[in-house]
């Protein structure tokens, strides 16, 4: 299984880690929860949940840190029965972006954080400024939104806002 | 932004909904859930009390299919509602790409919602968000308790809906505006991105799996 990548500088960099520290998943996420990459899932959807609850935990533990020491928390461990977490954050010109690995009895954690400060190195080194592109959708998407949402639901097309159920502010 | 991916051609877009305790946020999200195929969405994740009160979030993923021909996620999350969830709100908040607020309708609950208006301001403002730049949809719900119970909608956009958003009613336990809302939203998020661009790299690879 190989390693899959929203943007392409982080997949080379992700491989490696996966490929060193022996971990079983993987993921490589911006702090807000979106997915960069990803090693080790099979479901675009389960990927998100996985994303949403380590975005959840890192920013927990940060705020947590910034109560008791002052300073946010930047790495986290978690001994499960069979599997193990590790969850810490790398500072790119993209951004900080969050790690989370988990891992079991091929690995271990010193490995693990060894082959994190490598792949946080490689971040740094591989990170593109930021780009802005030019407008991603065409200005006639609301057909497309209607007949994917009305799948979706399993209705009918349904109305444009203010045909049904919205309204107009009063004020 | 929500993030575009060029060269796989996805999108994915964070909706936050907001609100005060027990306006009916997760509600919406379990009536979506209940709607959904199965091959559409993922596991709902829901970090509750004992009680079943949102502690810190819940999470639904939604795939939307193609849209312009960009493969569409949107990631749906809620809030924690009561007032002491405040720093938890604002974690939850961060990145998002739009906002449902979702008012109680219940005459003995605005001061409530106006509360939780003025948090969710100070909140993305906090996150160095431009609040008027921020797609917002209003949703009164519970507007199918009896009349005597409940303000109007407009009463409610009076004291709520100043930036003159879309606004829904909805009956959110029977999933009455629901869709509506959420379409709200959908249009109001997508629409950025017709019209601005949005960071990204212009080659990419493929990072979610199907």
């Amino acid at each position: 299984m190989r390693a899959r990548a929203a943007e392409a500088w982080v997949e080379a960099p992700l491989q490696r880690f996966v490929d060193d520290a022996r971990v079983q998943f993987a993921l490589l996420l911006h702090p807000s929860g979106q997915v960069l990459g990803q090693f080790g899932f099979t479901r675009a959807v389960d990927v998100m949940a996985a994303c949403a609850l380590g975005a959840a935990i890192h920013a927990s533990a940060g705020e947590l840190g910034k109560e008791l020491d002052g300073h946010p928390f930047r790495e986290l461990y978690h001994a499960g029965r069979d599997r193990q977490v590790f969850i810490a954050e790398a500072a790119t010109a993209r951004g900080a972006l969050v790690l989370l690995t988990a891992f079991d009895a091929e690995s271990s954690l010193g490995l693990v954080q060894v082959y994190f400060r490598e792949l946080r190195d490689a971040l740094q080194h591989a990170a593109p400024p930021p780009v802005e592109s030019g407008p991603a959708l065409d200005g006639n998407f609301e057909q497309d939104l209607n007949r994917s949402l009305a799948t979706l639901f399993g209705r009918a097309q349904l109305p444009a806002p203010g045909d049904a159920g919205s309204h107009s502010p009063s004020a | 932004m929500p993030l575009v991916n060029y060269a796989t051609r996805e999108i994915t877009c964070k909706i936050v909904y907001y609100g005060p305790g027990r306006s009916g946020k997760t509600t919406n999200l379990h009536y979506i859930y209940g709607q959904v195929p199965n091959d559409r969405k993922g596991t709902m994740v829901s970090l509750a009390t004992q009680t079943d009160r949102t502690l810190f979030f819940d999470f639904l993923p939604l795939d939307l299919g193609s849209i312009s021909g960009f493969n569409t996620r949107f990631q749906l999350y809620t809030v924690p509602g009561q007032v002491y969830y405040q720093s938890t709100r604002k974690l939850v908040l961060q990145g998002a790409d739009g906002v449902v607020f979702v008012a109680d309708s219940q005459a003995r609950q605005l001061d409530e919602n106006i509360e939780s208006m003025q948090d969710l301001h100070a909140n993305l403002a906090e996150h160095g968000m431009d609040v008027r730049a921020m797609p917002l949809v209003l949703q009164y719900n519970k507007q199918d308790l009896p009349r005597d119970l409940i303000h109007n909608t407009a009463t409610l956009d009076d004291a709520l809906n100043f930036r003159g958003v879309p606004a829904f009613a909805a009956g959110a336990l029977h999933g009455t505006g629901v869709f509506e809302t959420l379409r709200g939203i959908s249009e109001l998020v997508l629409r950025r991105l017709s019209t601005s661009g949005s960071p990204a790299t212009p080659s990419t690879a493929h990072a979610g799996s199907r």
